[in-house]
């Protein structure tokens, strides 16, 4: 690669490059691939595993009309959302707080930290009992709680970061100018972090829409969310791996649709709580 | 404007900001863990009425802690982290390095390379079932086709790190974005300056890349590591922590003594020393987060 011309090189190792990224993404790629194939194949090409077939909507009516997919999913929408909105708003208050006006609130900061290394399961157990002792079980709401109470950690966390980017001088002039606290933070701060609103919405939607052991646990039939849905799938008939690769494909599509559009925001909010601390 | 009015105006503020958010951690994780930890020192059956008032000290935890299931479950638990990590982080700064070169559709790469990252673990659960399944599985007829012998991946040798290979799949994507973030934020003058002087790439990477990398893979493995020692729903919808208990994790072996067998006491008391574990191991992400947040003062 030494002699010729070193444009025509540069050219030819990004050719290269370029090859070995599509082995590669297609390789890595393949159970992502293979699951979306399944959706829309017979169950017999899906066995023989075929790549060339007839493509067929068959799985998806199995989820729809056979069955009641169409509840889950819109469970899953009206769980995350008001989940999502709820923690920004209890969240950006609360990081504000710790970033510009009490920077060495100690008991609460440290809270924060133990609450989001505490594993799912050591509260689930007394919030099931609780629920079920008021009557709270297979609701919306209630997941919508537990949700928000568990991603509050993580997002105190993520979007102090970024209202501590924000000159802490703006706050006092805006102070001297007359402003009062609550317009300061609603007026100057929250259009400022805008960027770290979205990046903590993207989590916390994302980890709601995905969330399991505390759907599995705290709802029955009226309340489940989708990722629930794909068991039903498994004991009736066998496993109908079409209806079961219909339904991953359509709980996981919003995921990764988001994820792609707002991986900017994805990134940033990683870089942010993961290394800044 | 008198200084200390004005600096406890500020205070009084910061809580009324604060408090929101401060009553529902109250509400929903420091009210539950009290109550945890009371039950755990209760011989409480769920189906039993009355049992719940019937105070057994420490009995519980002598129980658990002896109790060789417990032991097999932390043991999964710290295997199935350490050895998801190891494999995820390595296969990860691989991906970067590969990405933080040039090359065409870069972004586009990127962009699928993070799918597995964020789809619904419970379907990656359900769905690898299809890839492991011993006759007609995928991986099995891709196997065969190459002329090996297929595997039986989830029998009592192959099922943990078979729960391994599919959390790899899933989490490398994260150390890739966040080892690339690092490798983004490296200085070009050093590196430019090295390759003046004469270094090699091996040396470039070992003696500059390397060293800068390291924080980002602290932190990342640190995430990964409490984010792995709770892991539930792909571990109990491929699985469901067998065959036997070779995949029970902490967190299915208490969720299987508390949804099946009902027992509140001893499931509180597993949840409990399960708290103590996970705080003990994250311990030295907890003080350094604490400590640089507390040095900066804005």
């Amino acid at each position: 690669m030494s002699s010729g011309d070193p444009q025509q090189t540069g050219k030819a190792r990004m050719a290269a490059m370029t090859a070995l990224w599509t082995i590669i993404a297609l390789v890595y790629l393949f159970p992502y691939t293979w699951m979306v194939l399944t959706a829309f194949r017979q169950p017999v090409d899906t066995l023989a595993m075929r790549f060339v077939f007839t493509p067929t909507l068959d799985g998806f009516r199995t989820i729809f009309i056979d069955s009641n997919f169409q509840l889950y999913l819109q469970n899953s929408l009206l769980t995350a959302i008001p989940t999502t909105i709820l923690v920004l708003l209890l969240a950006a208050p609360a990081a504000y707080s710790l970033a510009h006006l009490n920077k060495r609130s100690k008991l609460f900061l440290g809270s924060v930290l133990v609450a989001r290394m505490v594993p799912g399961i050591a509260i689930l157990i007394p919030l099931y009992l609780a629920a079920s002792r008021a009557g709270l079980l297979d609701r919306r709401m209630t997941l919508i709680v537990v949700y928000c109470a568990f991603n509050l950690p993580f997002a105190v966390w993520l979007l102090r970061g970024f209202f501590r980017e924000i000159p802490n001088e703006l706050r006092e002039a805006a102070i001297v100018d007359g402003c009062s606290e609550f317009q300061v933070f609603w007026k100057i701060m929250v259009p400022l972090v805008g960027g770290g609103l979205v990046a903590t919405s993207v989590f916390v939607f994302i980890g709601a829409w995905n969330e399991f052991l505390f759907a599995l646990a705290l709802t029955q039939s009226n309340a489940a969310t989708a990722p629930l849905a794909v068991i039903g799938f498994r004991n009736e008939y066998g496993v109908q791996w079409g209806a079961i690769g219909a339904a991953a494909v359509m709980i996981s599509t919003p995921v990764v649709a988001f994820a792609v559009v707002m991986q900017k925001y994805l990134v940033r909010g990683l870089t942010m709580g993961a290394v800044k601390g | 404007m008198n200084v200390s009015a004005s600096a406890r105006r500020q205070r009084r503020n910061a809580l009324f900001f604060l408090a929101p958010a401060a009553c529902v951690l109250i509400l929903i994780y420091l009210g539950p863990m009290l109550f945890a930890l009371r039950a755990s020192f209760t011989a409480w059956i769920f189906t039993s009425p009355g049992s719940e008032n019937i105070y057994v000290g420490l009995e519980n935890y002598s129980d658990v802690l002896t109790s060789p299931e417990l032991w097999s479950a932390v043991q999964v638990t710290l295997i199935y982290a350490f050895a998801s990590i190891c494999c995820g982080l390595t296969l990860g700064t691989i991906f970067a390095l590969l990405l933080d070169t040039q090359f065409y559709a870069r972004s586009f790469f990127r962009s699928i390379m993070i799918i597995p990252m964020v789809i619904t673990p419970s379907v990656i659960g359900i769905f690898w079932k299809l890839l492991y399944e011993e006759d007609s599985g995928v991986f099995n007829t891709a196997l065969r086709g190459l002329g090996l012998p297929g595997f039986s991946w989830l029998d009592l040798a192959m099922a943990l790190p078979s729960i391994i290979l599919m959390d790899v799949w899933q989490t490398t994507p994260f150390f890739m974005l966040v080892i690339l973030a690092g490798l983004q934020a490296l200085d070009r003058n050093t590196v430019d300056a090295a390759k003046v002087d004469g270094a090699t790439a091996l040396q470039l990477f070992r003696y500059i890349t390397l060293p800068h990398l390291v924080p980002y893979m602290l932190i990342a493995t640190s995430f990964r590591a409490i984010a792995a020692m709770g892991d539930f729903d792909k571990i109990w919808l491929l699985t469901g922590g067998g065959p036997g208990d070779k995949t029970t994790t902490i967190t299915i072996f208490a969720y299987k003594t508390g949804f099946s067998a009902f027992d509140i006491g001893r499931t509180t008391t597993i949840a409990c020393i399960f708290v103590v574990i996970v705080l003990v191991a994250s311990s030295p992400l907890l003080i350094r987060l604490f400590r640089s947040a507390l040095e900066d003062r804005g």
